[in-house]
């Protein structure tokens, strides 16, 4: 078990290195003055050289790189110096040398060049709006599409199977956004007396004394929107992995002990059934929480999509560069914790193999 | 003395398929006794596991359908007709007073829960106890059907357990509510002969002591021989012939029956072909069975090979230089590894192996399923990479050839797998499936020219050439595997590695494959390596024989000379453990009764 854990971060460990290296390659190929962004338009050339130093500019790319790395870095020796406390906000581990210490901090990401905000910070704030987003819609996903496609499994080529098969479809053809717009339209502006729901929201509003509260319905049309794609996805895949699992000798044996057809089908086909359904869902859900751009802007909902898009349209790089290597940091997460959802779901599955 | 326990009337089962509807069970009634062990044998397709599914009423449906007939089961509480109560009642029955057991030991058991989950589940179903309870009562059943460690059973999951362990939990599950019929379909066909002896031991030993009834469905005589009262032998769909054990086997009546006491390879006799059920009867053009041999006995005899012919062969044979000489071959497969991947610790599948082969010989490769015989055969062909030793084949180390060089050796030396279903690609032609490796080894001059040969090939081994458009599927168990023979026929090789290649079939059409490599032996002076659990199919094929043991030789020899004089104890075992449906054993055994 410590193993399977150790050889995984190993290997996010590495990927989160590539990105990095990709991510900074990327941002330093475009034709921009980092210090002029950083210090706007009308700075003398002073300060622009000063800032110029700050960032590291005038030093080599591979420089540059072993400090943006340094800086990523949750574990690093930094100055002991107040200014690089105060740049870092670490927590020191070890006093290295008389100057060094052997710090822990979270990943420096650098400010930006709008706020001057830490990059850092930003996306922290932005998570709790794209995490409930995530999770409402791949709940709904999943309440929806799994039984449906166990249904559809049991009474396949019924009238039910059919009409299900085909709405699935156009499901997964039609973009997010779209559906974004058109649920945006007709229930947020066109029937909102009726339905009372807003076109634009945030998920978070101030209440009348000052509290952050959660506002539900603001939930409910973005979810919809971005739960209609993985609904039919989920129920495709539930509905073929059943098909083949209903076939199986072991749904029969389960027959022949005189079990009821709701536990031969919930108990026994399901769980044999939702590896590929897992699979799909953690994808999802890793991409959801990657930000679901449009669908953010579009319902205003200013969570990690909408900040990348926003950052990305101001050329505020280090918030996109950050941006991407949060989201990188957030799939590998996924992925660990669906690889242990596996060796659950299925014990033919080993850990550490 | 004997109490009726269910009565089969006229039972008929439908299937709705493409090509209309099919009678798969036709008008077949039966009984069985208290306390008796009904066979059921016949062919695939005969309708015997449909029969076990109708009682069960496990019938797939759609497409299946019990459209006429009546099962009378003699309850404690009066008599029920099974085809007439609902589901819902039905249900009270199936596992309770009725189970069954499956031919598929791997795959019967539910992979995601521990084999004490589903055997208490059983029981929790049908009996009003605790969860203590049953659990005790699960690992006294283990106890019972003699499993190794029953605390580890329970907490083990199917994957983690033997074959034979496998059925065994099924058998523990099916006697979990001591029903009162046992169905067993198919239980042993999946395992090794060895394994396939305690199984039986063990269903004789369970209904003698709990006084349950068994109905034992197979394709092989033998093996009913060995545990039956009475036999029931079915062919397409009907009824053909039942009777006594003893009946069935001193004087068979239908030319079926005789047919399928013929073809199976006769242990202490070397013949030249097997008898096949069509030297007994043959279905003519307006559907009437015409006898033809009538005697099983002269059958046989008429195809025994004297014993000077087998001698003077075996010097010709060994007279020659080998045609492959294998020199301390070693299959290692890593099964630890330390964290930077590399391997530690071994299994030594192949370890250190050495024989000869001469040509025209064929050499017998015969041990239990994990022994490493399958291994062997693919290492030589280096479909393995093997980790050590030398295989000379007229000369030339095959370890040292580069890939063009083993393109060309691929062309000599050709591989008939286990699994004629799943050897064939379902979306490729029967044609060509065999034209493609011509292709790849640029054999003659046009693809017309090939299909030619095909054609050749496919009438070669008793198919018609207007089968070269067809799909895998639209064939029999035992023409797929004819199919792969003429595919690897088609690069004409000198050398053929059978790799199990009549396992899966039954015995009727084991015969006739049999038959068929032996033929194109003669024909083409192939030299075979005839890899496979059954000891009987075996001898009847080889020259000599190697038996193996753990990826090692225990013995080799002639294989006559093995299964008279058997000098280790393995092969021994694997001796006594063959069904031989000699009929002194079965009247000694109906006289214990």
């Amino acid at each position: 078990m410590t193993r399977f854990l150790i050889s995984k971060l190993f290997y996010g460990v590495l990927v989160m290195i590539g990105v990095i290296i990709v991510v900074f390659s990327l941002f330093n190929l475009l034709p921009v003055d980092a210090a002029r962004l950083t210090i706007g338009q009308r700075a003398d050339v002073e300060s622009v050289e000063a800032i110029r130093k700050d960032l590291g500019l005038d030093q080599p790319k591979w420089k540059q790189l072993m400090m943006y790395f340094k800086e990523v870095s949750p574990v690093s020796i930094e100055d002991n110096t107040p200014e690089a406390k105060e740049k870092f906000k670490y927590l020191p581990i070890v006093q290295t040398s008389s100057e060094k210490v052997l710090v822990l901090k979270k990943p420096y990401l650098r400010r930006s060049y709008q706020t001057k905000r830490d990059v850092w910070d930003i996306l922290i704030d932005a998570l709790p709006q794209t995490v409930l987003l995530a999770v409402a819609s791949m709940l709904l996903a999943c309440i929806i599409g799994i039984p449906l496609g166990v249904v559809a499994a049991v009474k396949q080529h019924s009238w039910l199977d059919n009409i299900a098969m085909s709405v699935s479809v156009l499901g997964i053809s039609v973009p997010s956004y779209f559906s974004a717009m058109v649920l945006g339209y007709f229930f947020g502006i066109l029937w909102h007396s009726w339905t009372g729901l807003n076109h634009i929201g945030g998920l978070f509003v101030i209440d009348d004394y000052g509290n952050e509260i959660l506002e539900w319905k603001n939930l409910i049309l973005p979810s919809i929107a971005l739960g209609t794609r993985p609904i039919g996805t989920i129920f495709q895949l539930t509905r073929s992995s059943m098909l083949d699992v209903l076939s199986q000798d072991y749904i029969r044996t389960a027959r022949a002990k005189g079990l009821g057809r709701i536990t031969v089908l919930f108990k026994h086909a399901l769980r044999n059934a939702l590896n590929p359904v897992v699979t799909a869902v953690s994808g999802w859900f890793a991409a959801l929480l990657a930000g679901a751009f449009f669908v953010e802007v579009i319902f205003g909902i200013n969570g990690l999509g909408f900040t990348a898009v926003d950052a990305l349209l101001k050329f505020d790089f280090p918030v996109a560069a950050g941006t991407v290597i949060f989201t990188a940091l957030i799939f590998i997460i996924i992925n660990i914790l669906v690889d242990f959802l596996y060796t659950i779901l299925d014990p033919r599955i080993k850990i550490g193999k | 003395m004997s109490e009726l326990l269910l009565e089969v009337k006229n039972l008929v089962t439908e299937f709705n398929t493409e090509n209309g509807i099919v009678k798969a069970v036709n008008d077949v009634s039966f009984q069985i006794n208290k306390k008796e062990i009904v066979g059921i044998v016949g062919e695939s397709g005969s309708g015997k596991s449909v029969t076990s599914l109708s009682l069960m009423r496990l019938i797939p449906s759609p497409p299946g359908k019990i459209t006429q007939g009546e099962m009378l089961y003699h309850s404690s509480n009066g008599i029920v007709d099974l085809t007439k109560i609902s589901e819902q009642e039905m249900r009270a029955y199936r596992g309770n007073e009725i189970s069954m057991i499956f031919q598929e030991p791997m795959t019967s058991l539910n992979p995601v829960f521990t084999c004490g989950n589903q055997v208490t589940e059983a029981i929790l179903l049908h009996q009003k106890v605790s969860k203590e309870v049953a659990k005790n009562l699960a690992l006294e059943l283990f106890e019972k059907v003699k499993l190794p460690n029953p605390n580890r059973v329970f907490d083990a999951y199917p994957h983690q357990l033997s074959g034979g362990q496998k059925q065994r939990v099924m058998i523990a599950m099916a006697m979990s509510c001591k029903p009162k019929i046992l169905i067993a379909d198919e239980p042993t066909t999946a395992l090794d002969v060895t394994v396939q002896k305690t199984i039986l031991e063990l269903i004789a030993e369970l209904s003698e002591e709990t006084g349950m009834s068994t109905i034992f469905i197979t394709h092989d005589l033998g093996v009913i021989a060995e545990i039956a009262d009475k036999v029931i032998v079915m062919y397409k769909g009907k009824i053909v012939e039942q009777g006594s054990v003893l009946d069935i086997f001193e004087n068979p009546q239908h030319p079926y029956t005789k047919g399928l006491l013929a073809c199976r390879p006769p242990l202490e006799k070397r013949l030249k072909q097997l008898p096949v059920i069509s030297d007994f009867m043959e279905i003519n053009a307006q559907g009437e069975l015409l006898e033809k041999e009538a005697s099983v006995a002269k059958a046989i005899n008429d195809r025994i090979v004297k014993e000077e012919e087998t001698k003077a062969r075996y010097e010709a044979l060994i007279q020659q230089k080998p045609i492959l000489e294998i020199k301390g071959i070693q299959t290692w497969f890593p099964s630890k590894s330390n964290l930077f991947g590399k391997p530690t610790e071994f299994v030594k599948a192949v370890d250190n192996v050495s024989f000869d082969v001469y040509p025209g010989e064929t050499l017998g490769l015969v041990g239990e399923s994990g022994c490493g015989k399958t291994t062997l055969g693919r290492s030589i062909l280096r479909l393995v990479e093997p980790t050590g030793g030398e295989v000379l084949f007229e000369g030339r180390n095959i370890r040292d050839l580069n890939a063009s060089d083993l393109k060309e050796l691929r062309k000599d030396m050709q591989i008939i797998f286990q699994d004629p279903y799943s050897s064939l690609n379902p979306r490729m032609t029967i044609g060509n499936a065999i034209l493609e490796p011509m292709q790849v080894h640029e054999m003659y001059s046009s693809d017309k020219e090939r299909k030619e040969k095909v054609i050749e090939l496919l009438q070669k081994v008793n198919m018609l050439p207007e089968h070269f458009n067809r799909y895998p599927h639209e064939f029999s168990g035992g023409q797929r595997q004819r199919i792969c023979i003429a595919r690897a026929l088609g690069l004409r090789p000198r050398f053929i590695i059978c790799d199990e290649s009549v396992s899966a079939l039954d015995v009727s059409v084991q015969a006739q494959v049999l038959n068929l490599l032996i033929q194109l032996r003669e024909e083409f002076k192939f030299t075979y390596i005839f890899i496979s659990h059954d000891l009987s199919v075996v001898k009847f094929m080889s020259d000599r024989m190697v038996v193996m043991n753990k990826g090692k030789i225990e013995e080799m020899g002639i294989a006559d000379e093995i299964y008279n004089y058997p000098r280790q104890e393995y092969t021994q075992r694997l001796i006594s453990a063959i069904p031989k449906g000699r009929l002194e054993d079965i009247k000694a055994r109906s006289l214990i009764k």
